[in-house]
C-alpha cells in the first residue's frame, strides 16, 4: 500500500490553474483532465493552491476525494473567473483558530487594532492611535483612488474610476474587466490560504457581511502590489484574449512577489496585532479519542 | 529545490501517485521543485511501493544540492549501474552483463 495522502503547505505550491472543457477524473491514482477526444492531461493537484474550474468542466467523485486529500481548493467559476462555489478543502477544521478570529472580531478594541494593522501594512506607515475606524476608512478611500490613478498612468491607460456591474460583465471598460479578472485570481489564492491557515472566510474586520469578507481584507493587503499594476499593464497592451493574458501575468506576479509564502504569515501578523492569544482548551475538555496525525500541512488543512 | 525522479518498470499506481506533485514529462520521468520535507515525503511513496515487493524495476531521484557537484541522488532497486562513493564524490560503476543460465 502506498502511504496515506497528506496535504503540503501552501507556500510550497504554485498559485492557480484554470481548467475548462473536460472531465476531471482519477486514473491509476493520477488526477487527470480528460477531454472529449480522450486526451488526458495529468494535473499535479497536490502542488497547486487552487484549481479554478470554468464552465464546461465536470468533476467525478474520485477526483473530488483526491483533491480533498491533497488539500487543493476547487473553485467553480463562471464567466470571467467570477467565483460561484468552492469545495475540496472546506474551512472550519480548527476550532481554536475560528474562536480566536471571532474573539478578535467581537472585541471592539481588538478589532480596531487589527483594522489599524491592516491599514498600516497596506500603506506602509504608522496610523495614529486617535483615528477611528471611519477616519481610517476615509483615508484609505482617498489613497486607493489616487493609487488607481497613479498605477493606470504608469501603465499608460486611461482611468475613469473603478466601476463595474457584477450582473453584466460586458458593460465594463477593458481596464475594469482586467481588474475584475485579476482580483478574482487573487481572491482564489487568498481563499485557499485563509482556509489552509484554519480561519473563516466570512469573519472580516474591514469588510463585513459577505461570505468572503475576510478574504477581501487579506487580499487588499496585497492587491496594489500585485494584481492592480498587472491588470493595467495587460489593459495597456489591449490583447485579443485579455482574460488569458491577465491570468498569465497574475501567476508571474504572484511568483515574483512570493505571494504564497507571504499570505499566511501576513494573516497571523494582522491578527496578532489584536493583542489576544489563541484560546486554550478549557481544562475540563475531552481530548480527541484518536490523536490527530501531524503532516506537512498548514494548520487548517484536514490531515 | 529542483528534483527529478526516474522510474523504470514499476507499478501504475506509483506512477500515478507521483503525478500528484510532479510533471511526468516522459514515461517514468518526473520533474518538480519542492523543499526537503516534501521531497522526502515523495520518495517515501516510492520506497513504500518498492518495499511491498513485486517490483523488478528501479527508481532514482536526483535533486539540486549545495555540494561540489551541485546535485545529489538516491537509487532504489536492481540496476547494472551502481553508485560508488570516491572520497566524497559519488560516481557510477557499470556492472558487466551477467549471463543468464539456460
Amino acid at each position: 500500500m502506498l502511504p496515506k495522502l497528506k496535504p503540503i503547505t501552501i507556500k510550497e505550491r504554485f498559485s492557480l490553474l484554470f481548467l475548462e472543457r473536460g472531465e476531471l477524473d482519477v486514473i491509476d491514482g493520477a488526477f487527470v483532465l480528460v477531454d472529449k477526444n480522450g486526451v488526458r492531461m495529468q494535473i499535479p493537484v497536490g502542488g497547486i493552491a487552487c484549481l479554478m474550474l470554468e464552465p464546461g468542466s465536470r468533476v467525478s467523485h474520485a477526483a473530488a476525494v483526491l483533491a480533498a486529500q491533497v488539500g487543493c481548493l476547487l473553485i467553480w467559476v463562471g464567466e470571467a473567473a467570477v467565483r460561484l462555489y468552492s469545495a475540496g478543502q472546506p474551512g472550519g477544521a480548527r476550532a481554536d483558530r475560528l474562536l480566536y478570529q471571532a474573539q478578535l472580531a467581537l472585541d471592539d478594541e481588538a478589532r480596531r487594532k487589527v483594522v489599524r494593522k491592516m491599514y498600516e501594512m497596506r500603506f506602509n506607515e504608522k496610523m495614529s492611535e486617535d483615528y477611528s475606524v471611519e477616519q481610517m476608512r476615509g483615508i484609505e478611500g482617498s489613497r486607493v483612488k489616487k493609487l488607481y490613478g497613479l498605477l493606470a498612468k504608469r501603465a499608460g491607460v486611461e482611468w475613469n474610476g473603478r466601476c463595474y456591474d457584477y450582473t453584466d460583465w460586458d458593460s465594463g471598460d477593458l481596464q475594469n474587466k482586467c481588474l475584475s479578472s485579476a482580483t478574482s485570481c487573487l481572491y482564489g489564492v487568498t481563499e485557499a490560504a485563509v482556509l489552509a491557515a484554519g480561519y473563516s472566510p466570512a469573519i472580516g474586520f474591514i469588510h463585513t457581511g459577505k461570505p468572503r469578507s475576510f478574504i477581501y481584507d487579506i487580499a487588499d493587503l496585497f492587491k496594489f502590489e500585485t494584481v492592480v499594476p498587472v491588470a493595467f499593464q495587460v489593459a495597456a497592451k489591449n490583447p485579443s484574449n485579455p482574460e488569458r493574458a491577465v491570468r498569465v501575468a497574475c501567476r508571474d506576479v504572484f511568483r515574483e512577489t512570493r505571494l504564497l509564502k507571504k499570505i499566511i504569515p501576513a494573516i497571523e501578523e494582522v491578527l496578532a496585532a489584536g493583542g489576544l492569544s489563541i484560546p486554550e482548551e478549557p481544562p475540563e475538555s475531552l481530548p480527541p479519542a484518536i490523536p490527530n496525525e501531524r503532516g506537512l500541512n498548514d494548520a487548517g488543512h484536514r490531515p | 529545490m529542483m528534483l527529478v525522479i526516474v522510474l523504470e518498470n514499476t507499478t501504475p499506481r506509483l506512477r500515478g501517485r507521483l503525478t500528484l506533485w510532479l510533471l511526468e514529462i516522459r514515461a517514468g520521468v518526473y520533474v518538480g521543485e519542492y523543499s526537503v520535507k516534501v521531497r522526502d515525503m515523495i520518495w517515501k511513496n516510492v520506497e513504500t511501493e518498492f518495499n511491498d515487493g513485486n517490483i523488478q524495476g528501479s527508481a532514482i531521484m536526483i535533486w539540486s544540492a549545495r555540494n561540489e557537484i551541485g546535485f545529489d541522488f538516491k537509487v532504489l532497486g536492481e540496476n547494472r549501474r551502481i553508485p560508488r562513493e570516491m572520497d566524497g564524490i559519488k560516481l557510477i560503476s557499470f556492472m558487466p552483463e551477467t549471463k543468464v543460465e539456460e
